[in-house]
């Protein structure tokens, strides 16, 4: 083993010491402030080790055998480290290691061994994204994929005493398992047609043109639904929003900048594979502006600040399929890091204000700039970003999504995504204006929150605008679109925050009479409803589900156990009946010998002839 | 008719006429008594088939043995020999008419089936053939049989011991 | 006398030792029955040796009479015990098998 895979490897294994420390001694991990010690720590190293990793900046592999067959392993474990998985690592242990240092202050009120429940399952997070961006076969991405949907599903319902966190964790466990079916049947076929699940082997192959197997759109796309589930896309997108149950620092990494980024994380992997079937991408590309669309409408309805982050998530990450639908794995890919970065940055500080607030929802916040202005500054920055302002992070990377889209002649797909960045720009500065400028007050005492949640979002916010103005001079690069792009997305963006001024803060346009003109109240009232889809998942589950289930128990209860009742009752009748031949008495046995002689006598002499 | 037939009815009279009284007499030491006659009578007739070997084992182990434990079980069990020896029958009709059927129905059996026929003659005396078979093709089964012996031998001692 | 005598005569002595043993109500007094009925098929076993000139009828006999005692001896122990726990041996009192 040479010292470029020992780097990754120890930035894979770290978390999972952590994670095992954590689980196996029990004392540590109820001691809560020292557990998450432990797992800061494993993240900080872990992250400098990425750091190495990243600015080495060569493609390495590493691959054991993992399961045996004749003929070579079937499949392999092992490491795939290249520039979009070495630029993930980064991303994954910055957040991861920002986010834990912002829950020691966070959660510090809760009991101490729920804290270190809480780090023990960050460190196991953590441990299976980075395998998950490691991967270097679709088997090994498999399992770590759904281990980070353990975690999601354990996090959600970190706070599992109440029951709508319990059932937002079953929720999106089940959703996101209906699109991993999809998933594991896919690589199933795939490994069928072509005989390995490396991606090495498959992306040579696919250079060869030796891929030309029937089918291969079908497998696409059912490994595309997995990207579905896991992405948060229409319309399976109802999970996300209802997963903010879970604590807000784990809405930042995993709802927001790492594990819903999965599914585009293995789009744009698999970019060589989904390269040769045209119909998905497209497909993928549609599928992700409408997303974006739809999720940006029903943010601009909604009051709950962790919802709007949440929908919000579902629309950038609409951005980010759209762009690997148009074959723009590097603007998707971009748009994803940026992303991380102000996206977590935007759900820490909603957390740094729910946390001093006490609600999350927005119009019970507001005048909060006067009370905690750097937690509003920095948050003026993420939404800034978000919207797509330059020298911002996020202007570069949605400009490049945008460019993307229009140069694969996506004219459609471009103007919905066009109308979300206006629409981005909207909501986000509603949520600024009503809360940290809104005239009504913030109940108790606002105050400024605690020096361990303010230096993450810092970090960030600096992070957004240095990866901004890196980008910005970075400049020349192919992926520009037309000229008139960038100027336009800065255009839509300022409308949208103005909209947002004269709305929300000026009280020019009245936001009731707003919603209430006629093609806007009808989305209006769609928007509110979520478009029916949470409904008819619930009817369907119910319904379907319940129903079934009903009719199994009928057919249990009435069905199957009346038939045991019937035989066990007239069981005991018979044997009631028969026992009275058990005289007890021995003679009366000789009696039935004999009477049995006696029919075998008749039988021999009559019946057998 | 010959002296074997005439011995063969006499005999036969005897053991029926001492089997009735077995199962009908009152008095359970009488019974046994009349067993003992019934086993003879029986050695006699294996002494009318060509058997002395067996007649004397019929005479040393049962009618010697097995009367001599049925008394001694008798004694153990009535105490006294006074008015409780006396045993009483139950359905008598009954058991009677079963018996009675069964009889019947292994007669009914032997008339059908042709077994007429003189008896071949002997070549000589059989107790050395017996002996030979013993030891030659029933050899393992006489040793299980004496397994059996030991067995039982155990088992009643086992059963028969007092509680202490 | 042929082989008819002898097996009449040992289907007689079966049936009588039968009826002794359904209608005896003391124990000693079935186990006297029994004894009568092994004794017709002994009679029975030698009567078919001695017509067939088989001596394995003879051989059968020996063991049937050998297993004859065990029998009685084992029985007899039995009733004894029965006798010890219930102070009686009157068949129809002795019931626990009762259904």
């Amino acid at each position: 083993m040479d010292l470029g895979v020992r780097a990754p490897l120890l930035v894979l294994g770290l978390p999972f010491a952590a994670f095992l420390v954590l689980a196996v001694v029990a004392p540590l991990r109820r001691a809560g402030r020292a557990a998450g010690a432990v797992s800061i720590l494993a993240a900080a190293v872990a992250h400098v080790a990425a750091l190495g990793v990243w600015r080495d900046g060569a493609r390495r592999t590493a691959t054991w055998a993992w399961i045996p067959a004749d003929g070579g392993p079937m499949a392999t474990v092992g490491l795939l480290v290249d520039p979009l998985s070495s630029a993930m690592l980064v991303l994954v242990t910055l957040v991861s290691l920002l986010v834990q240092v912002y829950s020691l202050a966070y959660l510090g009120d809760e009991r101490a061994p729920a804290l270190g429940r809480y780090y023990t399952y960050q460190s196991l997070f953590a441990f299976s994204m980075l395998g998950l961006v490691l991967s270097p076969s679709f088997v090994q991405m498999f399992v770590f994929w759904e281990l980070v949907g353990l975690c999601s599903y354990l996090l959600i319902g970190y706070w599992y005493e109440r029951p709508s966190a319990a059932r937002a964790a079953v929720k999106a466990f089940w959703i996101t398992k209906l699109g991993d079916l999809g998933f594991v049947v896919g690589i199933v076929m795939l490994w069928g047609a072509t005989g390995t699940f490396e991606f090495q082997a498959l992306f040579t192959k696919a250079q060869e043109h030796a891929l030309a197997i029937e089918g291969l759109g079908t497998i696409m796309f059912l490994i595309y639904l997995g990207a579905v589930g896991k992405s948060a896309q229409f319309p399976l997108h109802v999970w996300l929003p209802d997963a903010m149950e879970g604590p807000t620092p784990v809405s930042a990494l995993i709802h927001a900048a790492t594990m819903v980024t999965a599914g585009v994380f293995l789009v744009a992997r698999a970019q060589p594979l989904f390269a040769l079937t045209p119909d998905v991408l497209t497909l993928i590309g549609w599928v992700g502006a409408f997303t974006a669309l739809l999720a940006a409408s029903m943010a601009c309805v909604e009051g709950d600040i962790k919802r709007v982050l949440a929908y919000s998530t579902v629309s950038q990450l609409g951005y980010m399929m759209a762009a690997a639908g148009a074959g723009a794995a590097y603007a998707s890919v971009l748009h994803l890091l940026t992303h991380g970065l102000f996206k977590a940055l935007l759900f820490l500080g909603a957390g740094a204000v729910i946390h001093v607030v006490g609600t999350n929802d927005i119009f019970r916040m507001g005048g909060l700039f006067r009370v905690m202005p750097q937690t509003g500054v920095l948050f003026i920055v993420g939404t800034l970003a978000l919207a797509g302002l330059p020298p911002l992070a996020g202007f570069f990377s949605k400009e490049a999504v945008l460019a993307g889209v229009w140069e694969a002649r996506m004219t459609w797909p471009f103007l919905m995504l066009a109308l979300t960045a206006f629409l981005t720009a909207f909501y986000m500065f509603r949520v600024v204006f009503i809360a940290f400028f809104g005239r009504a007050l913030a109940p108790g005492h606002p105050h400024e929150a605690p020096w361990l949640m303010r230096g993450p979002l810092w970090l960030l916010a600096v992070l957004t605008v240095l990866v901004g103005l890196r980008l910005g001079l970075a400049g020349g690069d192919a992926h520009h679109g037309p000229g008139w792009l960038a100027p336009a997305s800065v255009a839509l963006a300022l409308g949208g925050i103005l909209l947002a001024w004269a709305t929300y803060q000026r009280g020019v346009v009245d936001p009731a009479r707003l919603a209430g003109t006629f093609p806007l109240s009808l989305l209006d009232f769609l928007a509110r409803r979520r478009y029916g889809l949470d409904a008819l998942y619930d009817g369907l589950y119910r319904g379907f589900i319940l129903g079934f289930s009903r009719l199994i128990g009928w057919i249990d209860r009435y069905l199957v156990d009346g038939v045991l009742n019937f035989l066990s009752a007239w069981t005991l009748r018979a044997g009631d009946l028969v026992r009275r031949i058990q005289s007890g008495q021995a003679q009366d046995y000789v009696y039935g010998v004999a009477f049995g002689v006696l029919l075998l006598f008749v039988w021999a002499q009559w019946w057998r002839r | 008719m010959t002296l074997e037939a005439v011995s063969f009815w006499v005999v036969a009279a005897a053991l029926v006429a001492s089997s009735l009284a077995v199962v009908l007499t009152p008095n359970l030491f009488h019974a046994v008594l009349y067993l003992a006659a019934a086993l003879v009578a029986t050695g006699v007739v294996f002494l009318l088939l060509d058997s002395p070997f067996l007649f004397g084992v019929q005479l040393l182990l049962y009618a010697g043995g097995v009367v001599t434990i049925v008394v001694f079980a008798i004694m153990l069990t009535e105490r006294l020999v006074g008015e409780r020896i006396a045993q009483t029958s139950r359905y008598v009709v009954h058991g009677a008419v079963v018996a009675a059927a069964v009889f019947v129905g292994v007669a009914g059996f032997l008339i059908q089936v042709p077994l007429g026929g003189p008896r071949p003659s002997l070549p000589g005396d059989l107790t050395p053939v017996i002996g030979r078979a013993l030891v030659g093709p029933w050899a393992a089964t006489l040793e299980l049989l004496a397994v059996l012996l030991v067995v039982a031998l155990l088992g009643a001692l086992y059963f028969a011991r007092t509680e202490d | 006398m042929s082989l008819y005598g002898y097996l009449t005569l040992a289907a007689l002595v079966f049936a009588i030792g039968l009826f002794g043993v359904l209608t005896r109500r003391n124990a000693i007094g079935i186990l006297l029955g029994i004894e009568l009925m092994l004794n017709a098929v002994n009679i029975n076993l030698v009567a078919f040796a001695r017509f067939r000139a088989d001596v394995a009828g003879l051989v059968f006999t020996l063991f049937t009479i050998s297993i004859t005692v065990a029998e009685v001896a084992v029985g007899l122990a039995i009733v004894i015990a029965i006798f010890r726990v219930r102070r009686t041996v009157e068949a129809d009192r002795l019931d626990l098998l009762r259904g």
